[in-house]
């Protein structure tokens, strides 16, 4: 949403209109609730997007613009989470979970020369909406993303889905630059291996 | 002449725009001879594209929310 899309919002907001709410929501809750994600774990991300909810109303007047406001919300929602995070995240920050469909690993290149030793496969659409007319290949993703780690899950859907910058990532959810381009990094190629599998074999 | 292992794991870093400008041009000059890995990059992109483009689960309740929200601001502002 653009800035002058943001304050006109804002307006609405200040004024206690409820469209402008339900607008908000709508827009924004799906990103707040990968950051909640990310920080405190599946059961507890619900109750952490509504205390950022809350926080949200109360701060509205505080709100100057200086960053998007979907900058400024995600920031609250970290903030509200990081109040409830009790376990020490680190221990499993790179921890790779085996996926169902393995990865782009060193099995599939020469180990004498690095070259693939079995090639990529060829996908048999080339435009993402014919791909994604396939509801099997649709719900094969969403199974996928449910297989990776919390934080290799959640990063990747903050910068594909979402979009956001390497930077803001590590600023949210207190991540170096690196860890966050090796949990990407292992979040894509785990997705791609998925991808092949099912483009190969028509299974998930 | 960076191997097809070494492109693909600097791959995420290639499409991030992470890599330094001598990188970049290793993995580019690897792309312009390598047809697999040409492939490799080009379904990345499209699985970036996909998941940019999956449909995101609806907010559950939005409008109860929505009325709450709005109350507790008129209540506060």
């Amino acid at each position: 949403m653009a800035a002058a899309d943001d304050a006109h919002l804002l307006e609405r907001l200040l004024k206690g209109e409820q469209q402008a709410y339900k607008e908000l929501v709508t827009a924004y809750q799906s990103a707040m609730r990968v950051v909640a994600y990310a920080i405190v774990g599946q059961r507890h991300a619900d109750e952490v997007v509504q205390d950022a909810w809350l926080s949200v109303v109360r701060n509205l007047g505080k709100f100057e613009g200086r960053s998007s406001l979907k900058t400024w919300l995600l920031t609250i929602t970290a903030n509200a989470a990081k109040g409830r995070y009790k376990q020490n995240r680190r221990e499993v920050l790179l921890d790779d979970l085996p996926s169902p469909h393995g990865t782009i690993g060193a099995e599939r290149f020469s180990p004498d020369d690095g070259h693939w030793a079995v090639a990529p496969y060829a996908w048999h659409q080339d435009t993402p909406e014919a791909l994604l007319s396939e509801d099997e290949l649709r719900n094969c993703l969403e199974h996928t993303l449910l297989s990776l780690s919390d934080l290799q899950s959640s990063v990747l859907v903050l910068r594909e889905r979402q979009g956001l910058e390497l930077e803001e990532i590590c600023n949210l959810l207190t991540l170096s630059l690196s860890n966050v381009r090796v949990l990407l990094h292992r979040a894509r190629l785990k997705v791609f291996a998925a991808v092949e599998h099912f483009e190969e074999t028509g299974e998930c | 002449m960076l191997t097809c292992k070494e492109q693909v794991a600097r791959s995420s870093d290639y499409l991030d725009g992470q890599l330094t400008f001598r990188e970049r041009l290793l993995v580019r000059h690897h792309l312009m001879f390598c047809p697999n890995c040409r492939r490799f990059i080009r379904q990345m992109r499209l699985m970036q594209a996909m998941l940019k483009r999956m449909p995101q689960a609806p907010v559950p309740e939005v409008d109860a929310l929505a009325e709450r929200l709005a109350a507790e601001r008129r209540k506060g502002g």
